[in-house]
C-alpha cells in the first residue's frame, strides 16, 4: 500500500526524463535583455510551466527588432528595451492582442492596445566612481551635472561617459526625451562635447569602464543593472536623479505569426502576473510594475525613495516619432551639431 | 352577423406593435447609419488636426521639403482608442518625403487630391484603415511646390463610437417604446371607460324600459347611442300600436257582444215565439258580423307578424288585377255600383310578390270603395306604368274624406269619419300591412272633383327575366 505513491512518484520522474523533446512546446522568446539579470525570472517561469521549453535568445535591440520582420520562423515574444522600435513593430501589425485577465488589469499607461506590455520600471541613473567626491560634489540633478561639466570641464575630460545615440537605440531614445523635457540638455550634450565624453553602446560598458577606473561619471545607465553592479562593486555609487528621473519600461508582445501563439500567452502572462512579477521584484533588478507586488524592486517602493520625480517614458504613439528617419536624422545632426562644438 | 374576437384592447395592442416595430426598424437602422455618420465625423476631425499638426512642422531644406513629425500629431492620430497609424508626406513627384509604414499612396489618390482633400477607407493586410489626404501649398526659398498629407488609422474606434452611440439610441428607443406602451394602456383605459360606462346603462336597464340612453358618450360613441335610442323609440312605437290595436280590437269585439248578449237577453224576457225568432235572427246576423270581424283582426295580426317573404314569386300584376276585379264584379254587393277597370298596360307588369295576398289587397281596396260610396257610384281600378315601377290605382266618385282624416286612415279601426257602415275600419290597415310586405307605398290623395284615389307603387322586377 505504501509503495503505490512511490511508484507514481517514480513513474511522473520516468515520464519526465522519458518525455521525448517534441512533445513539449517549444517557445522562442527573442529578447534584448541580459540573460544573468532575468535568469530567475526564466527559472521560476520552467517551474510553473514544465511543459513549455524555453528557447531564451539574447540579443541587441538591433538584432531584436531586426529579426521582428526577417526571422522565419517568428519568434513567439519579442521583448526589447528599445521602446520606440517596438512600438514601431507593433504600429506594423506585428503584435497580436493579449486577451486574458492579467492583460485587462495591467496599467494602462504600461501597455497598448493591449497588444504591448512595459513589464519593468527601471529607472535611468547616474552612476559615479567614489574617486569623485574627493574633488567635487557629486552632481544629484542634471543640471549639477551641466555645471560640473562647464566648470571642472578640464578635470573630467575623458573620464565621464554616457550612451552613443547613434549606436544604442536605447540611448538614443533616452536622449530624444530627455530633449522634449528641456531645450537645456542641448547645453548638457554642448558640454559634454567640450569634456570629451566618451560615448559607450551599453550600461555594461559604462559600468566596466567606472570600475576599471577610466571613467569617473556615467550619465543615463540603466539603474537596474547599475545597482546590481554596484552591489558587487562598492567604488560605484549609484544616483538617481533628483530633479527628474526617466523610467524605461522593457516592451513585450507576442509576435503576429508566432508558431506556438498559446505558451507565447502563457508566458506573457507569466510576466504580467503576481508570480512573474514577485520575481522581478525580489530576484532581478528590473523592478516590477504591479503596484501590488511587495519586494526590495518595486516600482511603488522606487517611488516612495525617490518621490513623483519618476518620469516613465510614455507608451504611447508618440514613441513613433522617436523612429521616424527623418526626425532621427535630424535629432542626430543637432547631436553631431552640438557635441561637436569645441 | 359582426364577428369581434378577442378585445378591443388586444386588437389596439397588436396593430399598435405592428406599427411600432415596423417603424422602430426603420429607425433602428437610421440610428446605426446617424451613429456611424456621427463617430466618422469625430473621428475624421482627429485626423484633420493631426495632417494640420503635420503640415505645421514641414519645412523647406535646401530645396527639399523636410519634417520632423510632431509627437503630438502621432497622438491625436492615435486617439484614446489607440489606433494604429500612418502618416506619409509625399513631395510634388510623389515622392517619399516621410512615412511610417509601407502602404503605399496610389497614383490616383495623389492626382485627386490636388483636386480636394481625400477620405477614405482602405483595406491594408486585412485590416481597415481610415485614410485621409491633402495637399498644402508651402514656400520656401528655393522652391514653391505644394507637399501631400497623408494620415491615416485603423477603425476600432470608429466601431466601437458607433456602437456605443447606436447602443445609446436603442435604449432610448426600447424606453420610449416602454413608456408608450404604458401610456397607451392607461389612454385606453381612460378612452374605453365611456363603453363600459354604456355597457353598464343597458345591463342595468328594465325589460320593459324603452325610455331614451340619457348617456352622455365621446363622439365615436354618439351614433350607437342615437342608434340604440332610435331602436327604443321603434320598440316603444311598435309597443304602443301593439297596446292600441289590442285595446281597439277588444273595444270592437265587445260591441257587437254587448249588442248580441242585450238581444237575447230581451228574447229571454219574452215569451212569445215569434221575439225569439227575431232575437234570434239578430244574433246569427250579429255573430256573423262579429266573426268576420276576427277573421280580419287574425288575418292583420298574423300579416303584421309573419313577415316571411318564401311565398313571394313573379308575378303579372295586370293579370291579377283583371282577375281580382272580373271575381268582385260578378259579386252581389256590387251590383249596386259601377265598378270597372280603365285602360291597362298592353304589357304584363312583373313585379315580385304573394298573388292570395294581393288578390286580399286588392278585395279590401274594392270593399272599402264598395262600402263608404253610395250605390250608384264609379269605382274605377287601373295599373300606370312608370319607369322602374307600377302603380295599382283605384278611385270613386263618392264624397271622399277630408285631408286631416287622410293622413290616419291606413290606421286599424279608422273608418274616415263615418260610422254608417258595416265595415270594420281594418280593411285599408291590412292593405297597408300587405303594401309593406311588398315593399310597396300607399297613398290616398282626393280625387278630383270629387272622391277617393288610392294609390300603391309597386317596385317591378327585372324585365329581362320575363317568360
Amino acid at each position: 500500500m505504501i509503495a503505490r505513491p512511490l511508484m507514481i512518484l517514480a513513474l511522473a520522474a520516468l515520464a519526465l526524463i522519458a518525455t521525448p523533446a517534441g512533445a513539449r512546446t517549444e517557445l522562442v522568446v527573442d529578447a534584448a535583455l541580459d540573460r544573468e539579470v532575468v535568469e530567475p525570472l526564466l527559472r521560476a517561469f520552467e517551474q510553473a510551466h514544465p511543459d513549455i521549453m524555453l528557447d531564451f535568445r539574447d540579443s541587441s535591440t538591433l538584432e531584436v527588432d531586426e529579426r521582428v520582420a526577417e526571422a522565419d520562423p517568428a519568434p513567439d515574444v519579442v521583448i526589447s528595451s528599445a521602446m520606440p522600435w517596438q512600438m514601431s513593430r507593433v504600429n506594423e501589425g506585428f503584435a497580436q492582442p493579449l486577451v486574458s485577465s492579467e492583460a485587462q488589469d495591467w496599467p494602462a499607461w504600461a501597455k497598448w492596445r493591449d497588444e504591448v506590455f512595459g513589464f519593468t520600471f527601471e529607472p535611468i541613473v547616474m552612476a559615479y566612481r567614489l574617486d569623485l567626491t574627493s574633488f567635487m560634489k557629486p552632481p544629484a540633478t542634471h543640471a549639477d551635472l551641466h555645471t560640473l561639466l562647464t566648470e571642472q570641464r578640464d578635470l573630467l575630460r575623458g573620464r565621464v561617459t554616457t550612451y552613443s545615440p547613434s549606436r544604442s537605440g536605447v540611448g538614443y531614445t533616452l536622449f530624444q526625451q530627455d530633449a522634449r523635457y528641456t531645450t537645456r540638455f542641448w547645453d548638457l550634450v554642448t558640454a559634454m562635447g567640450s569634456a570629451d565624453v566618451s560615448l559607450e553602446e551599453s550600461t555594461r560598458d559604462m559600468l566596466k569602464g567606472i570600475s576599471e577606473g577610466r571613467y569617473w561619471l556615467g550619465y543615463n545607465l540603466l539603474g537596474s543593472y547599475a545597482m546590481v553592479w554596484a552591489q558587487d562593486h562598492p567604488e560605484v555609487i549609484v544616483q538617481v536623479p533628483q530633479d527628474y528621473s526617466l523610467v524605461m519600461m522593457r516592451m513585450a508582445f507576442i509576435h503576429r505569426d508566432a508558431p506556438n501563439p498559446a505558451a507565447a500567452r502563457v508566458f506573457l502572462d507569466f510576466l504580467l502576473s503576481g508570480d512573474g512579477q514577485r520575481v522581478i521584484a525580489g530576484e532581478t533588478p528590473l523592478f516590477s510594475v504591479r503596484p501590488d507586488v511587495v519586494g526590495p524592486y518595486t516600482a511603488q517602493r522606487l517611488r516612495d525613495q525617490v518621490g513623483d520625480r519618476l518620469y516613465p517614458i510614455p507608451i504611447d504613439a508618440s514613441l513613433l516619432a522617436f523612429v521616424d528617419p527623418l526626425r532621427r536624422k535630424a535629432f542626430m545632426e543637432r547631436w553631431r551639431r552640438e557635441f561637436g562644438q569645441r | 352577423m359582426i364577428t369581434v374576437d378577442g378585445s378591443l384592447k388586444a386588437r389596439l395592442a397588436i396593430w399598435l406593435l405592428v406599427t411600432v416595430s415596423a417603424l422602430g426598424a426603420l429607425l433602428l437602422v437610421e440610428a446605426y447609419l446617424s451613429s456611424e455618420r456621427a463617430a466618422e465625423r469625430a473621428y475624421d476631425s482627429q485626423l484633420e488636426s493631426a495632417a494640420l499638426t503635420i503640415a505645421e512642422a514641414v519645412q523647406w531644406e535646401g530645396g527639399e521639403p523636410v519634417v520632423e513629425v510632431p509627437a503630438a500629431a502621432l497622438q491625436i492620430l492615435a486617439t484614446r482608442h489607440q489606433e494604429r497609424v500612418f502618416y506619409a508626406v509625399l513631395d510634388a513627384d510623389g515622392d517619399i518625403v516621410s512615412a511610417n509604414l509601407e502602404m503605399s499612396i496610389q497614383p490616383e489618390w495623389r492626382r485627386q487630391v490636388t483636386e480636394r482633400t481625400v477620405w477614405m477607407h482602405v483595406d491594408n493586410q486585412d485590416v481597415d484603415w481610415r485614410l485621409h489626404g491633402r495637399e498644402f501649398d508651402s514656400a520656401g526659398w528655393e522652391s514653391q511646390d505644394p507637399v501631400q498629407i497623408w494620415v491615416g488609422h485603423t477603425t476600432e474606434g470608429r466601431q466601437s463610437l458607433t456602437d456605443e452611440l447606436f447602443e445609446q439610441a436603442v435604449t432610448r428607443f426600447l424606453a420610449m417604446v416602454l413608456l408608450a406602451g404604458l401610456l397607451m394602456l392607461l389612454t385606453m383605459r381612460v378612452a374605453l371607460n365611456p363603453m363600459r360606462r354604456l355597457r353598464r346603462v343597458l345591463r342595468q336597464r328594465e325589460a320593459d324600459d324603452m325610455r331614451p340612453l340619457d348617456a352622455r358618450v365621446p363622439e365615436e360613441l354618439r351614433e350607437l347611442a342615437e342608434t340604440l335610442d332610435s331602436l327604443f323609440a321603434h320598440q316603444r312605437e311598435s309597443r304602443d300600436a301593439l297596446l292600441r290595436f289590442t285595446a281597439d280590437a277588444s273595444h270592437q269585439l265587445k260591441t257587437p257582444l254587448a249588442g248580441l248578449q242585450s238581444t237575447s237577453e230581451l228574447a229571454l224576457k219574452s215569451d212569445q215565439p215569434d221575439e225569439w225568432r227575431r232575437a234570434l235572427e239578430a244574433v246569427h246576423s250579429g255573430a256573423g258580423r262579429t266573426s268576420r270581424l276576427a277573421s280580419q283582426l287574425l288575418s292583420l295580426a298574423r300579416l303584421r307578424h309573419v313577415a316571411d317573404g318564401s311565398a313571394m314569386v313573379r308575378l303579372d300584376l295586370v293579370m291579377l288585377l283583371r282577375d281580382t276585379v272580373m271575381d268582385w264584379a260578378q259579386r252581389d254587393v256590387a251590383s249596386g255600383h259601377d265598378l270597372g277597370l280603365a285602360e291597362l298596360p298592353d304589357t304584363a307588369q312583373y313585379i315580385h310578390g304573394e298573388a292570395l295576398s294581393l288578390r286580399e289587397l286588392i278585395g279590401n281596396l274594392i270593399d272599402n270603395a264598395l262600402s263608404y260610396t253610395p250605390p250608384g257610384s264609379m269605382i274605377t281600378l287601373g295599373l300606370v306604368q312608370h319607369d322602374r315601377d307600377v302603380e295599382l290605382f283605384i278611385e270613386d266618385d263618392g264624397p271622399g274624406v277630408s285631408p286631416e282624416a287622410l293622413e290616419r286612415l291606413h290606421q286599424p279601426f279608422e273608418r274616415g269619419g263615418r260610422q254608417d257602415t258595416e265595415g270594420s275600419g281594418l280593411g285599408l290597415a291590412i292593405v297597408d300591412s300587405i303594401a309593406r310586405r311588398h315593399d310597396a307605398r300607399l297613398s290616398l290623395v282626393p280625387n278630383t272633383p270629387q272622391g277617393l284615389r288610392v294609390c300603391i307603387v309597386f317596385p317591378l322586377t327585372a324585365q329581362e327575366a320575363s317568360p
